[in-house]
Formats: structure tokens, C-alpha cells, sequence
């Protein structure tokens, strides 16, 4: 029963990275520009095809495809900020680019149907089946470990990133006012879109690094957007530290109600669990020092 | 100048002699017009790219020398594996396109949908890919299956399970939608009422992706049997491979042995590894039979798509021919062909013979075949049915 | 004079549609489109309730679809287990989708903009994760089958109507979505409509005036989430099949895009956007493969060139129309 247990833990530790690397590009783009994005989810998915054929059609190595998945995301990243979210910026309603993103969704899914069709493209990396015996009879795949140790250092950098460089200090001031920050000698529409670029590029690295984990069809990143929402919303929109804990206890929480309960029901838990913060505590697990009309 | 008039008065006679010949030619080809209701959007488009497939190759083959007569001519309308999408792309072939007969669908919901405008055109409908009990038990005179129904298949894995692989303790594992938790629960109820016991029921969402923490849920139940597993390839690739991981079936070094259904392809082992090794299951599409059906299929298939055919191209091609049997038996419209098709018999198919019972329910258990995965990774035909 | 104009225009224009509705059956025989018409009409009642939610009362709803989703089941189900006659069952609808809509703003009642839209989609995805396992109740993914139309009305003297028939259902679903448009478009003209405005714009100046909000935001989702409701059953009764995946929430998201397509707090640009977004992908079938792609390429243009949706563009047609008549009277008094 103790093995049982222990083991859940570790896998939800692996879902909740999982999650999180999804998550913070999320977390990112709302925290400097106050923005939904549903096209998110897309961009994993084009990153996860994007290392699958660098990998198989091309015979790379699958590390570097992840680096290629990142500037696959980047890219995608910048084109999608410029051609749409720049342009809609100016009217100020916050509807406008979530439609936008909603339509934007459509389109790459659907393009990516045309493109690589309906069958689940069985992704599999070198490390996907390497499977690593822990204590107490646990054990964790090599893949899934890479997941949580890129997870980790990923979210330190981007900590220290936004901290302690004047970048990410600029960044900040932006999220908490843009005219001002703007009056200060920042220029917000460079740093949106470096935000954009960003969030977009740690995107496309969590895909190349979910495919092997992911049923990898043009529908793969939707299976994760919802929660990843979710998640971003209990962590506190834009706190990355929020986001962290949040992804962690979602994982956590769907693997033992997978266990003592039933997998069916993962989406109740958790969504209830949101609701439920979103009643008691709106601004997320750690307050931020913002001024919010909540 | 006269010359020139000659010459046109002749070109003009000419076109028309010839416009008439062609016109006569088109005159005495006739066509059967099959519409094809498949997903062709959405995830569902899974099914709808394949049996494309299928049909293409069987209606080229077939149109080379036509049949009794007849060509065949196929229309596809997207029905999205859904009801209300299925309802639409329903009444605009039948209205828009007016088949003789109707494919589809594969999706257990859409087909109930449609089955009752089917019946209201007085078109008959022939499905290949839905298992749910509900399509054919009610006795619907216009819709014929010829692929065996939930109760079938799980009738006949829950007992070979428990006699010939000894299997006395089991848990289910099958994906929350009409087909899998109908087939599930005939398993179930069947397995137990020749003395097995359920350790686990358990069922899952389309959406799930990692298998890890349900594999270490049935890694800690003691001994498992026998694992029945209602899911597609995606999701089942990842759950074989999980369940190995987590030492739970043989692939892994456990002693559990995974039971499948038709749903898996061909090929789904080389994706899987060896976490398959061991991995009994009911396949659809056998392509170790030796029968020339089967293997003139395959060699047209891999010519025309350098791929391997899967169970979907196969049973989509056994469509065409059964169609195409009764058309040379003597159908021509809706209602002969409705009438022709009930009395099929002595037909043999890719997929296995077709005859069809009183509610149009295709009965022959050769459609029920067993494979074991090996050590290498090839299928061996275990000769069950 | 321009008043005296608007007012003559307003009733007319009501005339028209009252007009086209009872022609649009002989125009359109075919069942294919008559279906399409009927799917419109839901559809419109889908987009003209979120409308009022959205564009009257600023309330960012992106969980349209649970109301949807509850009015189908909750009338379906009473009609099939509880034996309710169809017309009983069908207001009990509206009412339980109604009474879901004022929980989930009283439950939301502190949130606002981007909060209350993943409260709202939270709530979604949990109602339509309960109809999916609930199976003892809702048959979850097995589904429904089989469910009636509404029952046949005999009238005495006249020949029976029967809602199987396409042109009878027609008539009826579209003839509620007139009638709730006419509500709404009541509501919305009214000092009801001037206070929701008033929460829109600003709410706390508008408390500072002394407007309950809490009571009017409450009230603005029981009033769209209940036509949802209504939707809801009309869809069932003329699919006649039920399965908990027809309310996903990317239902959500094609309504809220009529709305936005159409012309956020218009009321009429949302009926526009419900027709051109029901009608597209039919009219895209030809199109195969392409399809969707199309579709999604379309609602981001929309967005990005005409973000006050179709509404936005006819009344600016009308703008530039105006003064070039205007530039004419003045060439010809000279």
C-alpha cells in the first residue's frame, strides 16, 4: 500500500510539471499583458510535431529537437503577436483578442489536420521507455524525470529572469502599468512582444518534450489547456510562484483521486478546487502585491 | 469557300455522331451512387481518412470491369462522429446526392442518429464500425452491420478468457464513451457469471494522457488476470506501454496479459515495443489469412498507399463488396438492394463471411479473430474462432 | 422627422421577419435546409441570451453552453423518467437552467472580467463532466435516443400539427426565438436596460448611485442563461438524441463568436451573427478538408478588421449612405 502511495506521488510530481510547463508561457503572457490565450495549447502541439519530425523524418537527435521546438514555438510566437495581438492592442477591450485567439485555435488545428491528419503519431523519445527503479519499489521513466529537472530549472531561470535582470525588471513594471513604465524609457510594445516570443518558446519546448508523454494528434494540446487555465488561475494569474504550487497540487490531486476514486472524476476535483479558490481566495494561492479590481 | 463549308458541315456531323456514341456509351453504363457518412473533421476524422481509403481502392478495383453492368460512384459528407452534425450531413447526401445505399457511420451516437432518417428515405444503411448493441437489437429493417456487435465480441473474449487462458480475476479498462463502456459491461457481466471476479472498473476520459497513475493503481491490486482494455491506438499505445512500466503485464515483466479489441490496428505493436509482448486480442483484420481475398487486399492496398492496411481499410472494403455482391445478385434501387442484402450468405470478406440474422446483425463469429503478440513482435493467430 | 422615421422603421421591421418566418418553409422544401434553418433559430436564441449577459450587462460569461446543455437534459429528462407533459417540462427547463445562471453569478458576484470568464468555464466543464458521469441519470456518454418532438396540437376544426414535420418545427422554434428576441429587445429599451448599461460601464459609480448590482447581474443571468435553457430543449426534441458532448465547452466559444461576430450589445448583431455562423460551414461543405480552416481564418479576420461585428458594419453602410443623400438633397436644393 506504502509503494502504492509513494509512487501516486511521484506520478502527480510528473503530471503537475507537466502541467506547469504548459502553464507558465499561460501565466507569462496574462501577467504583462492581461490577455487570455486559447492558441496556447496549439503552439505545444505544433512544438511536439515540430521535435517528432525533426527526430524521425529527419533522424536528429531528440535533445536538439527540443531546442528546435523552442525556436519553432518562438517563432510562432512573434508572428501571431504581430499579426494579430498588436493590431487589436490598440482598442483596448479585453474581448476582442480572446475571440482572436479563439479563431486562431481553430485555424492552427485545423491546418495541423490538413497537415499531419487524424492518426496519433506514436512519439517516443530515447528516454521514454528507460525506466528508472526508485526506493520502496517506485519507480519513475527517464523521460518523465528529464520532465520535472528541465521543469524546475526552466521555472528558476525564468524566476531569476524576472527578478534580478533589468529585462524582467521591465517587464514587471510594464504588467503593473504600462504608461508609466512607457514614461519611464520602457517600451512596452517591445517588451509585449518579447513576453509573447517567451511565453511562446517555453511552449514549444514543453510540446517537444510532451510528445512522447502526449497521444500526439493536432487535438493533443487541448487535452491540457483547460487545466492548464485552471491551474493558472488557483496559482494567482501571473505569479509564477502560484502557478508552480498550483500545477504540483493539481498533479498531485489527479493522481490519488485517480487512485482512491476514479479517473472519470479528475475534472470535477479539480475544477470544483478552482471554483472554490475562486470564492475564498480570487487573487490565487500567493497574493500578489497588485493592485486588482477583483 | 465551299470547301470550307464542306469540311465544317462534315466536322459538325462528325461532333454530333460522336456526341451521340458517347452520350449512348454513358447511357448504357449505369451507376450506383453510394454515399459515404464519415467524419471527416474533428478527431473523429481518425475513422473518416481510413475508410476513404478503403472504399477508393475497392470502388477503383470494382469500376475496372463494373459490376452486372454497373458502375460505382461514391459522395462523402462529413458527419463528424456526432448527432446533430451526423442529422445534417445526413439529409444533404440524401437530398442533395440521392444514394442507392449509405455507408456509415463509425461512431456509435451518429449512427443512432441517422438510422431513423435512413428509414424514413427508405435507404438502406450499412455499418462496418459501430458496436453498440442499440444499432441493430431494436430489428431496424433498414440498417445492416456487418461488423459483430458489443455483446459478440465480449461474450466470446469473457469466456475464452476465463477457459482457455484460466483467467479468474480482471479489470476493466476502457475509455468513457458508448462503445466502451457498453463493451466493458458485457465483459464484466459475462466474466462474472462464470465465476470471475472484477477487481477494478475502471474508466477514463478521452483526454487523458499519462497512464502512469492508473497503471500503479492496478499494479497495487495483487493478482490481476486479465486486463480488457476498450480504448484506440493513441491512447492505447500509451496505456500498454504504462502498464509494462509499472511491471503489471508480461511486457513488463509482470504477469498480467492485456485483452484487446478491434479497435487496435496492425502496426500498433512496432509502436509499442515490447511492453505488447503478450497482448491477446480480437482483431478484425487478420493478415496472417492465407485467404486470396485477404491477401489480394493487402498487396492492392500497400501498391496504391505504401502502407500497411489497417482493420479500417479493411472492413471500409468489405462495405464495397458486399454492396457490390448484392448489385450482382441483382439489386439496382434502394428497395432491392435493402431486400438482396438481408439474404446475404456464402459471402466472404477481408474481415471474415457475412450473413446476416433477422435483425441484420452479421452473426458469423470468423469475424472474431485472435492474436497473441510474440516475443518478435509479429501476431500469432491463435485459432480461436 | 429622422425620429418619426426610426419609430415607423422599428414595427415594420418586425413585420418583415414576422413575414419571412411564415415564408421561409415554402421558399426552402428540402429537409436539409429546413434543418439548417431550425438549427439557426436555436442558435439565435443561443447567441441573443449571451448577448444579453455579455453586451447588456457586461458580465464575461464563457460557460453559455452548461445552461444549453441543462435546459436539453433537465426537459428531456423529465418528459422521459418523470412522465412531465413537454410544455411543463420544457418551462421547468428554463427555470432550472435559469436558477443555474443566478447561482453561478451569485457564486461570481465579487469577480469580474478575466476571473469571472474561468469561473464561468470552470463551471461549464464541471456541468458538463457531471452529465458525462452521471450515467445513472443522464445516460451519460450512451446517450439518449429516441426523444419525441413536442406533442402534436390539435386544434379543433384544423388539421393536426405535428412537429415531425420540418416545416411545423420550424415554425415553432422560430416563432420563440421571435418572441424572446421581442422580451430582450423590450427589456433592453427599458430603464432595465439603461441600468444594465450603467453596471457595464462602471460599476462602481453605478452602486455609488445607489443600483443594487449584485440583484441586476443576477437578474441579466437568469434571463439569458433561462433562454439557453430553452434552447436546450428544442434541441432535444428535434435531434432527438442526447449526448453530453453536444455541450462541450467549445460550444461556448462558437456562441460567444456570433455574439462578438454579430456585434456585442446590439442585440440584432448576434441574431446576424448566429445565422452567418450557422450557415458557414454548411455552405463550406464543398469546400471538404478545408473546411474548418476557412471557418477559423474567417472569425479572426472578423475580429481583427470589423471588431464591432456585423452590426458595426451595417450601421457604418448606413452612416456613409446617409450622407451621401444628405450631399445629394443639398446638390439639389442649389
Amino acid at each position: 500500500m506504502l509503494t502504492v502511495v509513494l509512487q501516486q506521488g511521484i506520478n502527480g510530481i510528473v503530471f503537475g510539471s507537466l502541467y506547469v510547463l504548459v502553464a507558465l508561457g499561460l501565466t507569462l503572457i496574462y501577467g504583462v499583458l492581461v490577455q487570455i490565450n486559447f492558441a496556447h495549447a496549439d503552439v505545444v502541439t505544433i512544438g511536439a510535431f515540430a521535435a517528432y519530425f525533426f527526430t524521425f523524418a529527419f533522424g536528429g537527435n531528440y535533445l536538439i529537437s527540443i531546442g528546435i521546438a523552442l525556436m519553432v514555438g518562438a517563432a510562432l510566437g512573434w508572428l501571431v503577436n504581430a499579426a494579430i495581438f498588436a493590431p487589436l492592442r490598440e482598442r483596448g477591450s479585453e474581448l476582442l483578442p480572446l475571440i482572436a485567439t479563439i479563431g486562431v485555435s481553430i485555424l492552427l488545428q485545423n491546418a495541423m489536420l490538413l497537415w499531419f491528419g487524424p492518426i496519433p503519431y506514436a512519439f517516443d523519445s530515447p528516454y521514454s521507455n528507460k525506466v528508472i527503479r526508485l526506493w520502496g519499489g517506485t519507480f519513475i521513466t527517464l523521460q518523465n524525470l528529464i520532465i520535472v529537472v528541465v521543469s524546475t530549472l526552466t521555472i528558476a531561470l525564468l524566476y531569476a529572469f524576472m527578478k534580478f535582470t533589468y529585462m524582467g525588471k521591465a517587464l514587471r513594471a510594464v504588467a503593473q502599468d504600462r504608461e508609466t513604465a512607457g514614461l519611464m524609457g520602457v517600451n512596452p510594445n517591445q517588451l509585449i512582444m518579447l513576453t509573447f516570443v517567451i511565453a511562446s518558446a517555453l511552449a514549444g519546448m514543453g510540446g517537444a518534450m510532451l510528445g512522447p508523454i502526449l497521444v500526439l494528434t493536432p487535438f493533443a494540446g487541448t487535452t491540457v489547456i483547460v487545466k492548464a487555465f485552471a491551474i493558472v488561475i488557483i496559482g494567482g494569474f501571473g505569479n509564477v510562484e502560484g502557478t508552480i504550487i498550483a500545477g504540483l497540487a493539481v498533479g498531485l490531486i489527479e493522481s490519488y483521486t485517480t487512485q482512491f476514486i476514479n479517473p472519470g472524476l479528475t475534472d470535477i476535483v479539480v475544477f470544483t478546487l478552482l471554483l472554490l479558490m475562486l470564492a475564498l481566495r480570487p487573487t490565487g494561492l500567493i497574493a500578489e502585491k497588485r493592485e486588482e479590481n477583483v | 469557300m465551299r470547301q470550307h463549308s464542306a469540311i465544317l458541315c462534315i466536322g459538325v456531323v462528325a461532333s454530333i455522331a460522336l456526341f451521340a456514341a458517347a452520350r449512348d456509351a454513358q447511357a448504357q453504363d449505369k451507376v450506383i451512387k453510394i454515399g459515404g457518412l464519415f467524419a471527416m473533421s474533428g478527431p473523429g476524422s481518425y475513422f473518416g481518412v481510413q475508410d476513404k481509403q478503403g472504399i477508393e481502392l475497392a470502388i477503383e478495383q470494382l469500376n475496372k470491369t463494373g459490376v452486372n453492368g454497373y458502375r460505382f460512384e461514391v459522395q462523402y459528407e462529413d458527419s463528424a462522429c456526432s448527432p446533430l452534425p451526423a442529422t445534417q450531413a445526413a439529409k444533404r447526401l440524401l437530398e442533395q446526392y440521392k444514394p442507392e445505399v449509405v455507408l456509415g457511420e463509425e461512431c456509435s451516437d451518429a449512427t443512432l442518429a441517422i438510422m431513423p432518417l435512413m428509414e424514413q428515405a427508405k435507404v438502406p444503411l450499412l455499418n462496418a464500425g459501430s458496436s453498440s448493441i442499440k444499432v441493430t437489437d431494436p430489428g431496424n429493417p433498414w440498417t445492416f452491420r456487418i461488423m459483430p456487435n458489443e455483446v459478440m465480441q465480449g461474450v466470446d473474449i469473457a469466456t475464452n478468457a476465463y477457459k482457455r487462458l484460466n483467467a479468474r480475476t480482471a479489470v476493466l479498462l476502457y475509455e468513457n464513451t458508448n462503445a466502451g463502456i457498453g463493451n466493458a459491461k458485457v465483459f464484466g457481466d459475462t466474466f462474472k457469471s462464470l465465476g470471475g471476479q472484477i477487481l477494478a472498473d475502471i474508466g477514463f476520459g478521452r483526454d487523458v494522457n499519462d497512464f502512469t497513475a492508473i497503471a500503479t493503481r492496478i499494479a497495487g491490486l495483487g493478482k490481476v488476470d486479465v486486463i480488457p482494455t476498450y480504448t484506440l491506438e493513441g491512447q492505447g499505445l500509451r496505456i500498454t506501454q504504462a502498464l509494462a512500466q509499472a511491471s503489471v503485464t508480461k511486457g513488463g515483466g509482470g504477469q498480467s496479459i492485456q485483452l484487446g479489441t478491434i479497435w487496435l490496428p496492425f502496426g500498433f505493436e512496432q509502436k509499442a515495443g515490447k511492453a505488447a509482448v503478450g497482448y491477446v486480442r480480437i482483431v478484425q483484420f487478420d493478415p496472417t489469412d492465407k485467404r486470396d481475398v485477404v491477401q489480394n487486399f493487402i498487396r492492392s492496398f500497400k501498391a496504391k498507399y505504401n502502407q500497411e492496411p489497417t482493420h479500417i481499410n479493411a472492413h471500409a472494403f468489405d462495405q464495397i463488396l458486399v454492396v457490390a455482391d448484392v448489385i450482382r445478385r441483382g439489386g439496382k434501387d434502394s428497395q432491392s438492394i435493402r431486400d438482396i442484402m438481408a439474404t446475404t450468405k456464402d459471402f466472404s470478406g477481408v474481415t471474415g463471411s457475412v450473413e446476416f440474422d433477422k435483425t441484420n446483425q452479421n452473426t458469423k463469429m470468423d469475424t472474431i479473430h485472435y492474436m497473441e503478440t510474440s516475443p518478435d513482435l509479429s501476431w500469432k493467430a491463435l485459432g480461436w474462432n | 422627422m429622422l425620429t418619426d422615421r426610426v419609430r415607423i422603421s422599428r414595427r415594420g421591421w418586425f413585420l418583415v421577419v414576422a413575414v419571412i418566418i411564415a415564408l421561409l418553409p415554402f421558399v426552402i422544401q428540402d429537409s436539409y435546409w429546413r434543418t439548417n434553418l431550425i438549427v439557426c433559430a436555436i442558435n439565435i436564441m443561443l447567441a441573443i441570451g449571451l448577448d444579453f449577459i455579455l453586451g447588456y450587462a457586461g458580465q464575461l460569461n464563457l460557460g453559455h453552453s452548461a445552461f444549453y446543455g441543462i435546459g436539453a437534459y433537465a426537459s428531456t429528462l423529465l418528459v422521459m423518467k418523470l412522465g412531465v407533459p413537454f410544455w411543463m417540462a420544457f418551462v421547468l427547463g428554463m427555470v432550472l437552467s435559469g436558477a443555474a445562471g443566478m447561482a453561478l453569478s451569485i457564486f461570481a458576484v465579487r469577480l469580474r472580467g478575466h476571473y469571472l470568464a474561468i469561473a464561468s468555464l470552470g463551471f461549464a466543464v464541471i456541468v458538463h463532466q457531471v452529465l458525462l458521469n452521471w450515467i445513472s441519470l443522464t445516460q451519460g456518454p450512451l446517450g439518449i435516443y429516441a426523444i419525441k418532438p413536442p406533442p402534436d396540437i390539435a386544434l379543433p376544426g384544423l388539421p393536426v400539427i405535428s412537429f415531425g414535420n420540418t416545416a411545423n418545427m420550424f415554425y415553432l422554434v422560430a416563432s420563440f426565438a421571435f418572441l424572446f428576441y421581442l422580451l430582450l429587445d423590450q427589456l433592453v429599451r427599458s430603464p432595465i436596460g439603461e441600468t444594465l448599461k450603467a453596471i457595464r460601464e462602471d460599476e462602481i459609480s453605478a452602486s455609488a448611485f445607489g443600483i443594487n448590482c449584485t440583484a441586476w447581474k443576477v437578474f441579466a443571468f437568469g434571463i439569458g442563461s433561462a433562454v439557453a435553457g430553452a434552447a436546450g430543449a428544442f434541441y432535444a426534441s428535434f435531434v432527438g438524441t442526447l449526448v453530453p458532448d453536444a455541450f462541450i465547452i467549445t460550444e461556448s466559444f462558437t456562441i460567444l463568436a456570433m455574439v462578438i461576430v454579430g456585434g456585442m450589445g446590439t442585440l440584432i448583431g448576434p441574431v446576424w451573427g448566429a445565422i452567418l455562423l450557422t450557415i458557414l460551414p454548411e455552405l463550406l461543405r464543398g469546400f471538404g478538408d478545408l473546411r474548418l480552416v476557412l471557418y477559423g481564418a474567417a472569425l479572426t479576420l472578423v475580429v481583427l478588421f470589423m471588431p464591432g461585428g456585423i452590426a458595426q458594419a451595417a450601421q457604418m453602410f448606413r452612416a456613409r449612405s446617409g450622407r451621401l443623400a444628405t450631399s445629394t438633397d443639398a446638390g439639389m436644393r442649389r
